[in-house]
C-alpha cells in the first residue's frame, strides 16, 4: 500500500469560544484536506470536555461527508466499551452507506472516569464490554439475522438497518497504549493503530510485541498499519519549534488532568517532561525537509504507511492551521512519495 | 417527515441519492422542517439511522429546521444523547428539533438491555439529565443506570435554553407525561381523529394541572397523499402504505395506542379518520379542520412508505407545496 496522509481534526476550543465560528472553520479545513489530496479525515471522541469544547464524531463526521467527498472518513477511535453495539453497528453501517464506502472504524477502550460514570459502566467491566461489543458490531455487519447473548445486551434476531458498503465491512482499527491492549489489538482488529503520545523507542520495542501476538493467531501483518502523531511543520526548523512549543505543554496539561498518562506504558508516564524533552521523538516538528524525513523514518523503522496528523492545538488560530495543510501537501507529500 | 423505510430489495444507494434530492426539493420549496424517526433492527425494511442522515441532510438543506422526531430516549444514555444533539445544534445553526418517546418493540428492548418495566423510569431520568446538561455548566445527578459526576457537554446548544423538546405520546398516561415534562406533545401519524379531540382536551387540563402554559408550537404528523380524487389517492399508495402498517402491528405498536385503538385493521378500515387523502383541495380543508380543532400550527406529512417509487413522492412534494400549503395558509 502507498503511503497515506491524513490529517486528524481535533479541534479542541476553550469553553468561551463560539462554536459556530470554529464549526465554520473546520468545514474549511475539510474542504482544504480534500482539495490538497489527503486521503483520509479523523475525528475522534470524548464527552464531558470541559473546560473545552469539541464537536461530537458521529455527528461531525456525518457532516463532513458533503464537504469531503473524497477522503476516508475515520472515527478514531469510537469508545466502544461505553456504547451498545446495535448503536455503533447502525450507525457506521448508515455512515458506510451516505460516504459511498469511505468509512473506518477505529475503537479503543477509554480510560475517564467522568465517561465511565456516565454510560454506567463500571471500570472493571470495560475490557469485556469492549470485546463482547466489538464481536456483535462485526456479527452484525456481516451476518443476516443475529442472535447473540452479551453481559449488557441480547440481539434476539436483529438485523442491521441497512447493508455495508465495504465487503465485508469498513476496516476496524484498534487503538492501544498498553502492551495488554496491544495484543488484544492484534487477536481482535484489522490492524493496531498506533497511538500519537508514546516515544519511537517503545513503539519498536512494542511492534514486536504486535508481531508476536500476530503469528500466534495466525494473522498476516496488516495491509494498513495507521499512525497518529502531533506534526508541527513551517517554512523553517526555527519557526516550527516556536509554533510547537505552546500548543504541546496546553494538551498535555489537559491529557494529563484527564488520565490519559494512566494508561500509558510506565517508562513513558510522565506527559509532563519539559517540552524538550517531552517533544523529542515522540512529535514531529521541523521544516518540510525534516517532517518528510521522519515520515520515511517513521515508515522505515514501524512498517507504518498511514501516517496521521493533528495539528491544530488548542488556541490555534484558522490561518496557521490551513497554511500548514498546504505546506505539508505541497512539500512533505511529494518528498516522502518519492522516498 | 423523511420516513426512509424501504424494502430488504432495494439498492440503498440510489435510494440514499433520491433521498437528497427529496430534501433539496423541499428546501427549495420552503418547507420548515424535515423529520426523521427511530428504529434499531427494522426487519423487514431497510432504513436509514436517524442520527447520522439527520447530520448529513443538513448539508443540503440549509434552511430548514431538522426534527429528532422520535428518538428512542429510554434505550440510550443521557450524555451521548445531550452531546450528539448539542453538536447538532451548533452544526444546523441552532435548527433542531428534538423529539423523545419510550418505544415498544421487545428487540429495541433487548439489545440495549433494558428491562421493559423500566423503561418509564429510564426515559424520565434521561430526560431530566439531558436537560440540566443543556442548561448547566457541570452537572452532578445519580440516576440509576448513570451517574453524572461534574460532567459537562461537549458545547452548549445555539438554541436558548435549549432545542424544544417535544414528547411522543400515544396513552393518555403518555399524554399526561408528555403535558408534565415535554415543550409539546408531538402527536403521531396513526391516532385516529375522534381519539385525538378526546385525548387534546386531556392534554389541555393536564397541562393546567401542572401549570404550564399552552404550548406555543404545537406538532401534529399525519399519513398525506394526494391525487386526483380520494379513491385514487388510497389505490396509489395502498401497496406501500399497507405493508408500513401491518408491519408496525406485528412490531407492537398497537400494544400502547390509546384504549380502544388498534393498527390490526383490514386497510380500508384503517385509513378511516386517520390519514388525509384526497385531491388538493380536500387535503388542504382536512388540514385546516385538524389544525382550527386541536390547535395545531406545525404539520408534517409523510407522504412515502417502503417500496414506493421516488417519482411519486417528488409530484406529491410538488403538489403539497404549491397547491396545498397556499390554501391552508389562507384558510386560517
Amino acid at each position: 500500500m502507498d503511503m497515506q496522509f491524513g490529517v486528524m481534526l481535533r479541534g479542541l476550543f476553550d469553553w468561551d469560544d463560539d462554536m459556530k465560528v470554529r464549526f465554520n472553520e473546520l468545514m474549511e479545513q475539510a474542504r482544504l484536506i480534500d482539495k490538497l489530496g489527503y486521503d483520509c479525515i479523523t475525528k475522534g471522541s470524548h464527552f464531558s470536555t470541559y473546560p473545552h469544547q469539541e464537536m461530537t464524531q458521529i455527528p461531525f463526521l456525518c457532516r463532513i461527508m458533503s464537504e469531503a467527498p473524497n477522503v476516508r472518513l475515520n472515527a478514531g477511535i469510537v469508545l466502544l466499551a461505553l456504547h451498545n453495539p446495535m448503536e455503533v453497528a447502525d450507525y457506521f453501517a448508515t455512515m458506510d452507506l451516505m460516504s459511498g464506502g469511505r468509512m473506518i472504524f477505529g475503537c479503543a477502550l477509554g480510560y475517564r472516569e467522568v465517561e465511565y460514570k456516565a454510560f454506567g459502566v463500571e471500570k472493571g467491566t470495560g475490557v469485556t464490554r469492549f470485546e463482547e461489543n466489538l464481536e456483535a458490531v462485526r456479527r452484525l455487519w456481516t451476518d443476516e439475522k443475529v442472535s447473540m447473548k452479551g453481559t449488557t445486551f441480547e440481539l434476539d434476531e436483529a438485523r442491521i438497518s441497512v447493508p455495508l458498503q465495504q465487503d465485508p465491512h469498513p476496516p476496524i482499527w484498534i487503538g492501544a497504549n498498553a502492551d495488554v491492549a496491544i495484543k488484544r489489538a492484534a487477536r481482535l482488529g484489522d490492524c493496531w493503530y498506533l497511538n500519537p503520545h508514546q516515544k519511537v523507542e517503545t513503539l519498536l520495542r512494542q511492534m514486536d510485541l504486535y508481531r508476536e501476538e500476530l503469528e500466534k493467531h495466525k494473522k498476516p501483518f496488516p495491509k494498513e498499519l495507521p499512525i497518529r502523531r502531533e506534526v508541527f511543520c513551517a517554512p523553517t526548523h526555527d519557526e516550527a519549534v516556536e509554533l510547537a512549543a505552546p500548543y504541546i505543554k496546553g494538551m498535555y496539561d489537559a491529557y494529563k488532568t484527564w488520565g490519559q498518562d494512566k494508561a500509558m506504558p510506565a517508562e513513558d508516564r510522565d506527559i509532563t517532561q519539559e517540552y524538550a524533552e517531552l517533544a523529542r521523538d515522540r512529535f514531529i516538528v521541523g521544516d518540510p525537509d525534516e517532517v518528510a524525513e521522519e515520515y520515511v523514518r517513521y515508515n522505515k523503522e514501524l512498517g507504518v504507511n498511514h501516517i496521521i496528523m493533528s495539528v491544530q492545538g488548542v488556541g490555534m488560530p484558522q490561518g496557521q492551521v490551513l497554511d500548514t495543510l498546504s505546506l505539508v501537501a505541497e512539500e512533505v507529500m511529494p518528498k516522502v512519495r518519492a522516498a | 417527515m423523511t420516513r426512509s423505510q424501504y424494502t430488504r430489495t432495494e439498492d440503498m444507494t440510489a435510494r440514499f441519492e433520491e433521498l437528497l434530492q427529496q430534501v433539496r426539493l423541499l428546501n427549495a420549496l420552503g418547507y420548515d422542517s424535515f423529520a426523521k424517526g427511530n428504529h434499531y433492527s427494522s426487519d423487514p425494511f431497510y432504513e436509514f439511522q436517524q442520527l447520522p442522515l439527520l447530520c448529513r441532510l443538513m448539508a443540503d438543506a440549509p434552511d430548514m429546521r431538522l426534527i429528532a422526531g422520535i428518538v428512542l430516549l429510554a434505550l440510550h444514555k443521557p450524555l451521548e444523547i445531550a452531546e450528539y444533539f448539542a453538536t447538532m445544534d451548533v452544526m444546523s445553526g441552532g435548527n433542531l428539533v428534538f423529539g423523545a418517546a419510550l418505544g415498544y418493540r421487545d428487540v429495541e428492548y433487548k439489545a440495549f438491555d433494558i428491562k421493559k418495566g423500566t423503561g418509564v423510569k429510564r426515559f424520565e431520568q434521561n430526560l431530566e439529565a439531558i436537560r440540566r446538561l443543556w442548561t448547566g455548566e457541570r452537572v452532578n445527578m445519580k440516576g440509576d443506570y448513570f451517574e453524572l459526576d461534574n460532567a459537562s457537554v461537549s458545547m452548549p446548544c445555539v438554541q436558548n435554553p435549549h432545542p424544544p423538546i417535544w414528547i411522543g405520546a400515544n396513552a393518555d398516561v403518555a399524554v399526561d407525561r408528555a403535558a408534565r415534562i415535554g415543550d409539546a406533545w408531538y402527536i403521531s401519524a396513526h391516532h385516529r381523529k375522534d381519539t385525538l379531540y378526546r385525548q387534546v382536551e386531556f392534554y389541555k387540563r393536564c397541562l393546567e394541572k401542572y401549570k404550564k402554559p399552552y404550548p406555543t408550537e404545537w406538532p401534529l404528523r399525519r399519513e398525506v397523499y394526494i391525487a386526483d380524487s380520494r379513491e385514487a389517492a388510497i389505490d396509489a399508495v395502498r401497496p406501500y402504505l399497507g405493508l408500513k402498517y401491518s408491519t408496525y402491528h406485528a412490531w407492537g405498536q398497537s400494544g400502547p395506542m390509546p384504549q380502544g385503538d388498534t393498527l390490526g385493521l383490514e386497510f380500508d378500515d384503517l385509513l378511516q379518520n386517520r390519514f388525509i387523502f384526497g385531491n388538493a383541495n380536500e387535503v388542504a380543508e382536512e388540514i385546516i379542520d385538524y389544525c382550527r380543532l386541536l390547535g395545531t400550527n406545525n404539520f408534517i406529512t409523510s407522504c412515502q412508505w417502503p417500496g414506493m417509487p421516488h417519482t411519486m413522492v417528488m409530484e406529491n412534494i410538488e403538489m403539497f407545496a404549491k397547491d396545498v400549503i397556499p390554501k391552508v395558509r389562507q384558510g386560517l
